[in-house]
């Protein structure tokens, strides 16, 4: 029998019917990255846990569905033109529109109150930050990686439904694909900033809300009591507000968003809005909408600012 | 052998001036809570490398200051540095080099062995396929090469450990820190990982085992550093430790008073020396040091005494720690 050691060599006398394998250590004198590349590493991990990639297929389930639940809207609209595509235009009906599909608000909601305690909860759960902060990393490249993990997939989440949209109506157009193309194409930058806007701001409320707590079922609960509770008590101060039009409705968590969709699409805001009407009320969203991602930064870095080993 | 090797290795490192740089290094170092509390106080130490045991009770401040090493905090005053790099000027970087097993549970149970060690590569700045690969190697080394893609939640104690110290081991580490590696293991259990310790060296990886357990040290470490309430207790080669009594032991008969016959022909020579036994002699060796053995040769010789034991009297390190604690 011969063995081999550490180096790989034979340690014992010549192989006769067999042989024992002790491959040892062996030094890794590959490339490394730095800090960088540790905080690529953490996004691209949490990217994988958010959508259940290399996770049993029960954690699979849950994102995949709100995904295809987030689409139909735009594959029955295109599926719709495309039957109706023979009529006289002006008889095809419009179900939704690219404003409208930037909020695709119930599934997006339930989704980030999904995804948002599923990033950083279990880490605090299960005690790994002290293992993540022994890597290259700081807090704040932790909420870096994080929140951007968190934003990139609800910017695909929001924004692949817009792609399939655009790109449906393009091969129902009467008009031929290329000209529907030149004719809209500014719905592609007026959609992708929408639809970073919604991302940024559900991202970095959800999980300055879940940075508080280990356990995902609060983070969720918390995040969505924060929009249902907020929306309910905006709601009430519109229906009192002169003509139902108030800035009060930026109490609702999901209006500031609005607002400047709004404005990036049409210039102003959409006069079913209650801001609309309201004397400085795009420059009051965004002020609003400024305040609240910067406290919730804040909130983060504070709460990954030191870690106990 | 691999040991053996590694050690012959280190010994190189050692003999060559200027070649070796301190695994740790501090001066001074203190840290105090803005509770009040003083986790550290005024630590001077130089740690060669090799693996060194870092011996305190609990709350002595051994976490406190593996933290400090990772740059996790600073301190209140002091300078530390960690395998020739100071930590205040770079934190970062001097984490690169380092592996760390905590001692508390800190693993996700729904993750495989495989998976949570290929992901600490990553974060280590390996590339994705040789963080898998590197992953792989060491669960092979812990021994945990068929077990590796079952999730954690189902592991035994010492699988998790295990699991642990692969983790710090994945990306190479210069120095690995282990916290308590054998808290909460069998008999068993703990043996096979004083086994992997032990094998660590033999890779060139220096060891920095804190622990309270002073038969781990014993057992595995060139070195021990013991601190007591964030001070410095000793430091030392372990082998010079323990033998560092100062006191011979001598085993004589021939005669019904030989040990009296003994003790009063070196205290006329000047040595001091306590009966144990009717047999046996304590012999004080701080006055002459080496030259007390052929002292006390001689004089039994001239007194036509039979000896039958001149040894060093050896000491554990838990009578070093006590004796040194309680000077402290």
């Amino acid at each position: 029998m011969t063995m081999y050691g550490t180096a790989g060599t034979a340690v014992g006398p010549p192989a006769v019917g067999g042989a024992v394998y002790d491959r040892g250590y062996r030094p890794y004198d590959g490339p490394r990255g730095g800090r960088a590349a540790a905080r690529r590493a953490l996004w691209r991990l949490s990217v994988r846990r958010v959508l259940g990639i290399r996770r049993s297929w029960r954690q699979k389930v849950l994102p995949w569905t709100l995904l295809g639940i987030a689409m139909l809207p735009a594959i029955i609209n295109v599926g719709a033109e495309f039957l109706a595509r023979q009529q006289d235009e002006r008889f095809i009906p419009e179900f939704i529109t690219f404003r409208d599909m930037t909020d695709i608000s119930t599934v997006l909601l339930l989704f980030v109150a999904v995804a948002a305690p599923d990033i950083v909860c279990p880490d605090r759960h299960d005690r790994v930050l002290p293992l993540i902060f022994s890597r290259q990393l700081t807090g704040a490249d932790y909420v870096v990686a994080k929140a951007g993990a968190l934003f990139s997939v609800v910017f695909g989440f929001a924004f692949l439904p817009q792609v399939v949209l655009f790109i449906g109506q393009m091969f129902v157009s009467s008009d031929g694909a290329l000209d529907y193309y030149l004719d809209h194409d500014e719905i592609i930058w007026q959609a992708g900033i929408s639809v970073a806007l919604f991302a940024l701001w559900y991202s970095l409320i959800a999980l300055a809300l879940a940075s508080f707590t280990d356990r995902r079922i609060v983070g969720a609960i918390a995040f969505l009591g924060v929009v249902l509770v907020s929306s309910a008590v905006a709601g009430v101060m519109v229906g009192t507000a002169d003509n139902n039009k108030t800035p009060l409705d930026l109490i609702s968590v999901v209006e500031p968003p609005r607002a400047l969709r709004d404005i990036v699409f049409l210039g102003h805001i959409h006069w079913e809005n209650a801001l609309s009407g309201v004397a400085g009320g795009g420059i009051m969203a965004a002020v609003v909408y400024t305040a609240i991602m910067a406290l919730c930064g804040s909130v983060l870095l504070w709460r990954y600012r030191e870690v106990q080993l | 052998m691999a040991r053996r090797a590694g050690r012959a290795r280190l010994g190189t490192m050692f003999a060559e001036p200027g070649t070796p740089t301190p695994l740790l290094r501090t001066a001074d170092l203190t840290l105090t809570y803005p509770s009040g509390t003083t986790a550290l106080a005024g630590l001077s130490v130089d740690v060669p490398r090799g693996s060194v045991g870092l011996v305190g009770a609990n709350g002595a401040g051994k976490t406190t200051l593996f933290r400090l090493m990772m740059g996790l905090m600073f301190p209140t005053s002091g300078w530390i540095e960690v395998t020739g790099k100071a930590v205040a000027t770079d934190p970062i970087g001097i984490r690169s080099v380092l592996g760390y097993m905590p001692e508390h549970d800190c693993l996700p149970p729904d993750q495989s062995a495989a998976d949570l060690v290929s992901t600490f590569g990553e974060l280590a700045g390996l590339p994705t396929r040789a963080a898998r690969q590197r992953a792989s190697d060491v669960l092979d080394l812990v021994g945990l090469d068929e077990a590796r893609f079952r999730p954690i939640g189902g592991f035994s104690t010492g699988m998790k450990q295990r699991t642990k110290l692969a983790q710090a081991l994945v990306a190479d580490p210069e120095l690995l820190l282990l916290d308590e590696p054998t808290a909460g293991l069998d008999p068993l259990g703990r043996e096979e990982m004083l086994e992997l310790v032990e094998r660590l060296a033999g890779f060139g990886i220096s060891v920095l085992f804190a622990t309270h357990l002073l038969d781990d040290v014993q057992r595995v470490c060139d070195h021990v550093v013991m601190i007591d309430g964030g001070r410095l207790v000793l430091t030392g080669s372990i082998d010079q430790l323990v033998q560092r009594t100062g006191v011979l032991r001598v085993e004589v008969g021939g005669r019904s008073d030989s040990v009296q016959a003994l003790a009063s022909a070196l205290e006329a020579k000047g040595i001091a020396s306590r009966a144990v036994d009717p047999h046996t002699l304590d012999v004080d060796t701080s006055v002459h040091g080496e030259d007390s053995f052929d002292i006390v040769r001689d004089t039994i010789a001239d007194l036509g005494l039979r000896l039958y034991s001149l040894s060093s009297r050896h000491r554990s390190l838990d009578d070093l720690f006590l004796q040194e604690a309680a000077h402290a």
